[in-house]
């Protein structure tokens, strides 16, 4: 197992405290080996900023992704600018209202921002995400990845973004539950 | 061979009376088991007389009228003909079987073929063995020694009423022009006079909706003070006037026997999915016996939301178990005053539902609802699972996210259930689903929630309840509603009835749907 996971959007989003998150509950939640890099720069001051995370069964010899299997995008610059580097098979997971792909290709999609905006602060995107994250691509356990959010969040907002992080898991499950039902072709009630 | 068992025949004094009458001459050998009743007509013995034979103990009813085209007024011999069968198609569904009740046509020459068909009847009885139904009188032990008027009045402080008038003023009855008046019953009962006449009637009149607790300043709970007030009237040789000749409160009384076992959800249509085992029941309720027994004049398809509803827990991959032998809730029991075979039933339901093995129950209708999650732990009764009302589930699967919806045309008027929207305080809960449904356009409405459907527990209907109705209906039509959404089947059926005045013709007919059904029409995954 190799799984190399790119993460963009705007410095502040929180990108790469989301990949921080990741990172960690596979090293140490799943007994994974991980890597994480994070892009400074021009990007810390809003632009297109990302993070890049290795999680594997083995040694990593590279922290660095050239082209990631797993790609994550919050801001349309960081889609633009990451997208083309994304591999043919790899899956692709966008902030659906910030984020317009621009060809057909199949992707994920969530309104993490207007989420987490409903839950009170919009501060919590990046966790809305990593759940989602978590739930479509299983590069993390469940419980691997909430106990890092509990762990790496600051005190007295734990509940909160316990919250979020469901609020994800759970928006991810309804998405893989509405794909199976249409791809038996099952796509309305009474059709 | 004598028995025991008891066969009630109604004859109709016309055509097969003549044949009866030659048998008794020949001194033949009529089965000792039957009991006849002369009546005038066949076509004139309801559906709920035929049932309330069962409900006082018979172990099989005979109708017997004269044969098609000799009916003395006409219609007597089809109209047997269609109680008998939508009788029986309600004694199948819970589990009486629909043997024990048959129709026979006779002509005045015909005694021996009379003779032939009441002692084949009597020997398919025999068979059969007892009826399960327990006699009402062997159970309902005389309540006499409850609470006094005066102590009902004391415990829910009625005594609080100000005498303002607020909740007449805002009684859907009183507003529809009948002489009616929360404040005047509760001053009357005050006043020691609770046993007039007058004061029994208004008890019994009243829709229990909630719109007068929801005025009033003093907070009296005057749905609580009538339902106690029809317990005490119950145990008190109150003449209870309950609509369709108290068919429904003879069928749940009748299932308050343990021995029977209804047989629920035979004709469930394939594409649904359910199981045998597993954490989430679903409970239906009483919308297939509705659908039969108002078939001929109404023709409700109140069965509809059950099924859509299966279909939306199957939509979001929820197999619910199905309690095959499911027994009404008793919700109109306690409302119409008796108590004692609610709490019977209640028992029933619980240890049915405890041994289901379920941790969630989910049901669409309001008043079951309502009444397994309120009124049985008020009753004592503590179910061991989790009570979910469908809107409830449906809310917590979308807002999960992945689901959109093809928008409903045309502008809506909702119609609340009393038991979720003003008992319960949910009014939002399903103009938050509609929401969802109609794209922006608003509902139509005028002061949530809306008024009564006209009726609750089967009790009181008249004419100013068919008034109050009429003008609910044109109210929605002239503010531009096209179309009805309900959230319970007794909406459903009493405003139908209300579309259904031949002297308006077309003028009040609206489209109508439950809610559940607008969702499951509507809802698709993204």
């Amino acid at each position: 197992m190799y799984k190399q996971i790119t993460i963009t959007g705007f410095g502040g989003q929180g990108v790469v405290l989301a990949g921080r998150i990741v990172g960690q509950a596979a090293a140490i939640g799943d007994s994974l080996e991980s890597t994480l890099v994070q892009s400074y720069g021009p990007e810390s001051r809003g632009g297109a900023c990302s993070a890049q995370v290795t999680i594997a069964d083995g040694p990593i010899y590279f922290p660095y992704i050239q082209n990631p299997d797993i790609l994550v995008c919050m801001s349309q610059s960081g889609y633009d600018k990451q997208y083309p580097s994304l591999k043919k098979e790899g899956v692709l997971i966008v902030e659906q209202d910030l984020v317009k792909p621009t060809d057909g290709r199949d992707h994920f999609a969530i309104p993490c921002t207007r989420f987490a905006e409903e839950l009170g602060n919009k501060m919590m995107a990046n966790i809305i995400m990593v759940g989602f994250l978590a739930a479509i691509t299983e590069a993390v356990s469940l419980d691997a990845a909430r106990a890092t959010v509990a762990e790496s969040v600051p005190k007295g907002t734990v509940e909160k973004n316990l919250k979020a992080f469901d609020r994800g898991w759970e928006f991810a499950q309804a998405t893989l539950k509405g794909r199976r039902h249409k791809a038996a072709g099952q796509i309305g009630v009474v059709a | 061979m004598p028995t025991d068992f008891k066969i009630v025949l109604f004859l109709c004094n016309w055509g097969p009376h003549v044949a009866y009458q030659t048998l008794q001459d020949q001194r033949a050998d009529i089965p000792v088991e039957i009991k006849m009743v002369r009546i005038p007509c066949s076509g004139r013995i309801t559906k709920a007389l035929l049932f309330k034979a069962f409900e006082m103990g018979a172990d099989g009813v005979l109708l017997i009228g004269c044969q098609s085209g000799t009916c003395r007024y006409g219609t007597g011999t089809a109209a047997a003909l269609e109680n008998t069968e939508d009788t029986r198609r309600i004694m199948e569904l819970m589990g009486l079987g629909q043997e024990r009740l048959q129709l026979g046509n006779f002509l005045p020459d015909q005694p021996e073929a009379l003779l032939a068909f009441l002692q084949r009847f009597t020997e398919q009885i025999r068979r059969m063995g007892k009826s399960p139904i327990v006699p009402a009188a062997n159970t309902t032990a005389p309540a006499a020694g409850g609470p006094s008027p005066e102590a009902i009045a004391a415990g829910l402080d009625v005594f609080a009423c100000q005498d303002c008038g607020k909740c007449t003023s805002a009684c859907p009855l009183a507003l529809a022009g009948k002489s009616f008046s929360p404040r005047f019953v509760a001053a009357e009962v005050i006043a020691g006079r609770a046993q007039r006449p007058e004061v029994r009637a208004a008890v019994n009149a009243c829709l229990t909706c909630g719109t007068c607790y929801e005025r009033c300043p003093s907070a009296v709970n005057f749905p609580e003070f009538i339902k106690a007030m029809r317990h005490y009237y119950q145990g008190h040789e109150l003449t209870p006037a309950p609509a369709h000749g108290g068919f429904f409160q003879s069928m749940m009384r009748a299932m308050t026997a343990e021995a029977l076992v209804p047989r629920r959800w035979q004709e469930l249509p394939d594409n649904i999915r359910v199981r045998a085992q597993g954490p989430i029941l679903f409970y239906g309720g009483c919308a297939s016996y509705f659908d039969i027994f108002f078939r001929k004049f109404l023709n409700p398809q109140t069965g509809h939301i059950l099924e859509d509803s299966l279909r939306l827990l199957n939509f979001f991959d929820v197999e619910p178990v199905l309690l095959t032998d499911e027994r009404c809730c008793g919700h109109d029991l306690l409302w119409s005053g008796d108590r004692e075979n609610f709490q019977r039933l209640a028992a029933l339901n619980a240890r049915a539902i405890a041994a289901s093995g379920a941790e969630e129950l989910i049901t669409a209708c309001p008043e079951c609802w309502h009444a397994l999650s309120q009124e049985y732990p008020r009753h004592g009764v503590t179910l061991p699972v989790k009570i979910t009302h469908m809107h409830e589930f449906l809310e917590r699967e979308i807002a999960k996210g992945a689901v959109a919806f093809k928008s409903v045309e045309g502008r809506i008027a909702f119609q609340d259930a009393c038991r979720q929207s003003r008992f319960n305080g949910q009014a939002e809960l399903p103009r938050k689903l509609l929401g969802r449904l109609t794209n922006g356009t608003p509902l139509v409405e005028s002061g949530a929630p809306s008024v009564c459907c006209g009726n609750s527990a089967w009790t009181g209907c008249d004419a100013f309840s068919k008034r109050m109705q009429v003008q609910h209906i044109e109210r929605a039509k002239a503010a531009g509603g096209e179309m009805i959404v309900t959230a319970c089947p007794k909406c459903q059926i009493h405003l139908g009835c209300a579309m259904e005045d031949v002297m308006r013709g077309e003028e009040l007919k609206m489209e109508m749907m439950d809610l559940t059904s607008v969702i499951a029409r509507s809802i698709y995954w993204e």
